[in-house]
């Protein structure tokens, strides 16, 4: 069988996720946007950031809130030489465990320093953004070299916080990257649905026909070998569907209500799932409706979407079946078949 | 394997909402652990291990979220496991957690289970961040038609799943919907969502959790308020998707209930187990699993909800917590299920209590319909004898 290679666009995953941030940090990031830095008292203990609980016990932390820095000393540090687009400063800098003062425990921060700046016992201090870059966040500040190693004013001494903390949420953006490398049988697959092809592998201990990217009997656990392939017509029946009302989230491009449909492939004991029906509308699709298979036209095709695992996708290099308006077929000829 | 008695003398859970603003995911499985010591009169320290379990990281896009909890739930300097098994996780949580004093490992375990959908979309994880998710609804509504076209039940049958397990939600003081003036007109009339299905025969998307505690013979026999006992446990699973698979009765479904059946005693199923729990996300879930789990013969589900079986009142009342039709933070979801059995046989089931229930049962499914877990537990050791 020809195997193709495919050089594999990145996929970014990206995602506004929002987090509710719940009385302890709400409080936290409402005073770290008013430039003041809070712990909270556990038994004998500043623990700065303040947390919700006590993490030696599990037991309830309270909200007896502890001014800290805006000094403190670096404990050990990391240098980053190379930053990415995602790291808090955009020029070499320290990933610093730093002891405010007035904490009895270590935040880690980013250092806006020269490498050889850096030391266990360093002073540092906060840096605050001001004005409309204040966002309520942890990268409201950077920390520096301090100025002035004396302590800081007014660390350890009691915080009163505000019965409603501004800040109660915080936005966290996903952005990740990734490449899909395909697998060889995806590949397969890959360069098939870009000729205009569909191919099944037959097991030989079970006689079920597995479509998509799938080397293997599922059922049995045994491998399929390019002996095992068989080509399929690109006729059908339609088994199964059912129409989708796309619900709005970033990224969805579906507006209007969409067909998903499992096809039982012509001369073949084979469904293929999660087809779409092209020049009908969703409202007009039923069980037992004839269709063939519509290819985008060559040069229009892509497997963009297609992933490892997603067996008999096609997405990219067919635009849906078409209706034939033969009859429909018995039902005794693809009842119970929706796999 | 040597095999222990295992109690569940503690239960909690949060009020379920779609935005639970007020608290951060550590503030969520908190409330819910909490709620739990507090029902075992016990405190963090009387825990010898934590298992956690939730739905895909995708969800909230916090990745590996039981490493920062580990110490929110007291596991500080002690074991924490996370279980991850889809929609049916919840129960694997359970099941993990009962385990590990069955085994004679450890002597209290705390298992916790959360989903906070508010962080993130459901759909948008279940799609794998691509455009055109067919999200869950999208997925099991040819399983639902190809049922309605095998079983030849009425088109209402789901409608009044979806009204009875509404009911039984607004009973619920934690559910997250409570429609106590649902009808069948109303769930009719609502919009079609996943054909056939219409939105208010869907779950809702909730924030929550559900914790439970777990101890030894002697624990349950020491505890303040009446144990419940796990009688058994089993978990089974087949591939989502191969040529000929019967998704709508999977062969997993049958022999995880048969095994549980068997450990326990059940020749007849309807008639000795109480009450039930099972994961009913779409209203035409409960006559499907009645099926797949040999509760009612093939064909035939569909007449006990007809008849009223199923309802609070019935001869074998299924969802009486209002089940994941009323709340769905779908980690916690299996666990909901489990504790609400625990719950009856426990007597400590409130409004929805199933008066004299001594055996109840409890299932959870996940992915394509292709992972189950399922517990029986009794209010004593031998509720059958």
């Amino acid at each position: 069988m020809t195997d193709t290679s495919y050089d594999m666009e990145p996929f970014h995953l990206q995602f506004p996720f929002t987090r509710s941030l719940g009385s302890t940090m709400s409080t936290f990031f409402s005073a770290l946007a008013e430039g003041q830095i809070i712990g909270v008292r556990i038994g004998d203990r500043v623990v700065a950031p303040p947390m919700e609980y006590d993490p030696e016990t599990g037991a309830d932390a309270g909200s007896e809130w502890v001014k800290v820095g805006p000094k403190g000393t670096v404990g050990t540090w990391t240098w980053v030489p190379e930053p990415t687009r995602l790291h808090p400063v955009q020029e070499p800098f320290a990933f610093a465990f730093i002891t405010l003062d007035g904490a009895d425990t270590p935040i880690l921060h980013a250092v806006k320093a020269s490498e050889d700046q850096l030391a266990a016992g360093l002073r540092v201090e906060a840096q605050f953004k001001t004005g409309d870059d204040v966002n309520g966040r942890i990268d409201d500040i950077v920390f520096v070299p301090a100025s002035d190693p004396s302590p800081s004013e007014g660390a350890g001494e009691a915080y009163t916080a505000p019965a409603e903390p501004e800040v109660q949420m915080m936005d966290a953006f996903c952005d990740l990257v990734y490449v899909d490398n395909f697998a060889p049988a995806t590949r397969e697959w890959a360069a098939a649905l870009m000729q205009g092809r569909l191919f099944g592998r037959r097991c030989p201990k079970c006689d079920r026909m597995i479509i998509g990217a799938n080397p293997m009997c599922s059922v049995d656990g045994i491998f399929l070998g390019d002996g095992a392939v068989v080509e399929l017509e690109g006729t059908g029946v339609v088994s199964n569907f059912t129409v989708i009302t796309p619900t709005p989230y970033p990224g969805q491009k579906e507006t209007e209500p969409f067909v998903r449909c499992s096809i039982m492939i012509d001369g073949a004991d084979a469904v293929i799932g999660q087809q779409e029906i092209v020049g009908v509308p969703a409202s007009e699709v039923r069980v037992g409706m004839r269709v063939a298979i519509e290819w985008a036209p060559e040069g229009e095709r892509n497997v963009d979407d297609l992933g490892n695992g997603n067996h008999g996708a096609t997405a990219g290099a067919v635009r849906g079946w078409r209706p034939t308006g033969e009859p429909d077929e018995p039902a005794e000829n693809y009842v119970e078949r929706m796999m | 394997m040597s095999s222990q008695p295992v109690a569940v003398v503690g239960i909690g859970q949060t009020h379920h909402k779609s935005k639970r603003r007020d608290v951060s995911i550590t503030g969520l499985v908190r409330e819910a652990a909490q709620r739990a010591l507090e029902d075992a009169n016990m405190d963090w320290g009387d825990i010898d291990a934590v298992v956690l379990g939730k739905a895909p990281d995708l969800f909230e896009g916090v990745m590996k979220p039981e490493m920062y909890l580990a110490d929110a739930l007291g596991a500080n300097g002690k074991p924490m496991f996370r279980v991850h098994t889809a929609g049916s996780v919840g129960g694997s949580t359970g099941i993990v957690g009962s385990q590990l004093v069955e085994s004679g490992r450890h002597k209290r375990v705390l298992s916790v289970a959360f989903e906070k959908q508010s962080e993130g979309n459901a759909q948008f994880a279940l799609g794998g961040g691509k455009s055109g998710s067919i999200g869950a609804g999208g997925a099991f509504a040819p399983f639902i038609r190809a049922y309605i076209r095998r079983s030849g039940a009425p088109e209402d049958i789901g409608w009044k799943v979806a009204v009875k397990d509404r009911l039984n939600g607004a009973k619920n003081p934690y559910a997250h919907l409570k429609l106590a003036d649902i009808t069948i007109e109303k769930v009719k009339e609502s919009p079609m969502m996943w054909d056939p299905l219409h939105f208010l025969e869907s779950c809702p998307s909730s924030d929550g959790a559900c914790a439970v505690v777990f101890t030894d013979e002697e624990g349950g026999k020491a505890a303040s308020k009446p144990p419940a006992w796990v009688l058994a446990t089993s978990m089974r699973s087949e591939p989502g998707w191969f040529a000929g698979r019967d998704a709508v009765d999977p062969q997993a479904a049958h022999d995880c209930s048969a095994d549980i059946y068997k450990q326990v005693g059940i020749t007849n199923p309807r008639e000795q187990i109480d009450c039930a729990e099972l994961y009913v996300p779409f209203s035409w879930y409960e006559p499907m699993w009645l099926e797949a789990h040999d509760i009612a013969a093939p064909g035939e589900g569909w007449k006990m909800t007809d008849s009223g079986a199923t309802a609070l009142d019935g001869d074998f009342p299924v969802n009486m917590s209002g089940g994941v039709l009323s709340s769905n933070p779908i980690g916690a979801s299996g666990l909901l299920r489990f504790s609400e059995a625990a719950l009856q046989v426990r007597g400590l089931a409130g409004d929805h209590q199933v008066g004299g229930a001594k055996l109840a049962l409890a299932q959870a499914y996940g992915a394509n319909a292709q992972f189950f877990a399922m517990w029986a537990v009794g209010s004593s050791l031998d509720p059958l004898g």
